[in-house]
């Protein structure tokens, strides 16, 4: 008994003694968000999960409007993705689909605004890592480690310069990396609005509009009850999903990884429901059914906290 | 059937393969030895101190001082081989659920789903209605077409971009999101 007794004291004080969060890890977080915010810049960057790399090119134009920004897959079909700061465009070419979600109100996307930044170490100790040189830039690295197991951790890389971000990981609870995105190729500045126009092809392809809408689910009887510690409700919206199916959609934040539910009368749909758990990179994504209702638990967490904010959702009439 | 007490211990069986592995290991002293070592060797080559002590025999002795509580089976649960594994007590619940739990904390998270299913399945018998009114255990899905939609909508509301604009969003038109067409 005193060796299990000694070997948990043992790991509590390993713990505790191992990191606490630094201002300077902060302020380079807040470095970071300015370096999104304000810079414009080009480049290549690498996506790997599992044993999968996809390439992609990003350009983006800061101004005054809020900047625009584009994501060309450069492996494969060449899907694109539009962003103004109040609408974002999806081109599919397979499906010669254009998917639109536009917001009235931009604030509605949220945001890890600088001012937030500190309300993180609640859940995670942020930390400064090693120097490290990638895509010609030379980079800090900045640790989030969770201080649970109900979110991934991530390990980021800046350029000591300018705060762009140039390689960013999702890392699990024993370390192991989930996913990761690498930049191999950066131009900061210079970039010409000509590098942000829609794909020419696009004329003619069929329009899907997301129809956002703000929603209050709990008054036609839904609730999420015994959210998981950490995660707020952050949105709460009805929108428009594939062939005009009304879906209703509730974002759940710790300030940083998000879970996104999302309810769906089931006889609408074209294919039967598949209850279960998938998963892309650091993404997870759970299924069930409730009340004649489809929920889809969308995020980037640890599957058992996707599985239980899902499977608190509940439907009593009223 | 170590075949399978090591892939049940991976997580690799679903919830109707379950049943076969769960009995043996009540009946078979053998196979119950077997998940023993396969559990200790786990934690061995994982350096888990903590988990490897053998508490079983001290667990068996306190069992044998526990009252038998008796209630109502649902039939599909009354079946005897499975009912004598799982005796019918309080601790016995709690501890098969903490002895699941904890290998659910240190598996990785892929694993999760199956072992779900063995927890909703562990013998609780005052329990049982509420054991049985819970979700249907998940499965692993593979990513399909419909899924990608869900990743859009989902990946335009994470104040993730804040620190990383665009780049996430590669999720969402990723070709693997939308398999069968590269």
């Amino acid at each position: 008994m005193s060796r299990t007794l000694g070997a948990l004291l043992l790991f509590t004080v390993a713990g505790w003694a191992q990191a606490q969060t630094t201002p300077e890890a902060l302020d380079w977080l807040r470095k970071i968000y300015r370096a999104t915010e304000k810079l414009s810049y080009s480049g290549t960057f690498v996506y790997q999960q599992g044993d999968r790399t996809e390439t992609s090119r990003i350009t983006r134009l800061a101004d005054a409007a809020g900047g625009t920004e584009k994501l060309e897959v450069l492996d494969g079909t060449p899907r694109e993705i539009l962003r103004t700061r109040d609408e974002i465009r999806c081109y599919l070419p397979e499906s010669r689909t254009v998917k639109v979600d536009r917001r009235s109100d931009p604030r509605a996307f949220p945001a890890l605004l600088p001012e937030q930044v500190a309300g993180l170490t609640e859940y995670y100790v942020v930390t400064l890592g090693e120097m490290r040189r990638i895509a010609g830039f030379t980079c800090q690295a900045v640790v989030l480690t969770p201080k649970d197991d109900l979110r991934y951790g991530y390990r980021l890389w800046a350029d000591a310069g300018s705060g762009m971000l140039l390689k960013a990981q999702t890392f699990d609870r024993d370390g192991q990396t989930m996913e990761q995105f690498t930049f191999t190729h950066l131009e900061i500045g210079n970039v010409s609005r000509e590098r942000l126009r829609p794909p020419r092809a696009a004329q003619g392809w069929r329009v899907e509009q997301a129809g956002v809408a703000p929603a209050d689910l709990s008054r036609s009887g839904w609730s999420v009850s015994a959210e998981l510690p950490g995660f707020r409700k952050i949105v709460e919206i009805r929108r428009m999903l594939r062939d005009a199916q009304p879906v209703a959609q509730m974002v759940y934040s710790d300030g940083l990884a998000a879970v996104s539910v999302f309810i769906e009368p089931m006889p609408g749909r074209a294919e039967a429901a598949r209850i279960g758990i998938s998963s892309l990179g650091a993404v997870n994504v759970y299924t069930r059914e409730v009340a004649n209702h489809l929920v889809t638990v969308v995020g980037e967490a640890p599957a058992a906290s996707v599985q239980r904010i899902g499977n608190t959702v509940e439907y009593r009439p009223q | 059937m170590k075949a399978k007490i090591s892939a049940l211990m991976d997580g690799e069986l679903d919830a109707q393969e379950l049943n076969e592995p769960l009995s043996a290991l009540g009946e078979d002293a053998e196979a119950f030895e077997t998940w023993r070592t396969y559990h200790l060797i786990s934690d061995a080559l994982q350096g888990r101190a903590l988990l490897a002590n053998d508490c079983r025999r001290r667990v068996v002795a306190r069992l044998a001082d526990e009252p038998i509580l008796i209630g109502p089976l649902p039939a599909d649960v009354a079946r005897p081989e499975r009912a004598r594994w799982l005796v019918p007590s309080a601790l016995a619940a709690s501890i098969a659920a903490v002895a699941l739990v904890g290998w659910m904390a240190f598996a990785p998270q892929q694993k999760t789903g199956p072992l779900l299913a063995s927890v909703a399945k562990a013998p609780q018998p005052a329990q049982v209605v509420a054991a049985r009114a819970a979700p249907p255990a998940p499965v692993r899905l593979p990513m399909t077409a419909a899924t990608r939609d869900y990743l859009i909508a989902h990946q335009a509301l994470s104040p993730r971009n804040s620190l990383q604009g665009m780049a996430p969003y590669v999720r969402s038109v990723s070709a693997e999101s939308h398999p069968g067409k590269p």
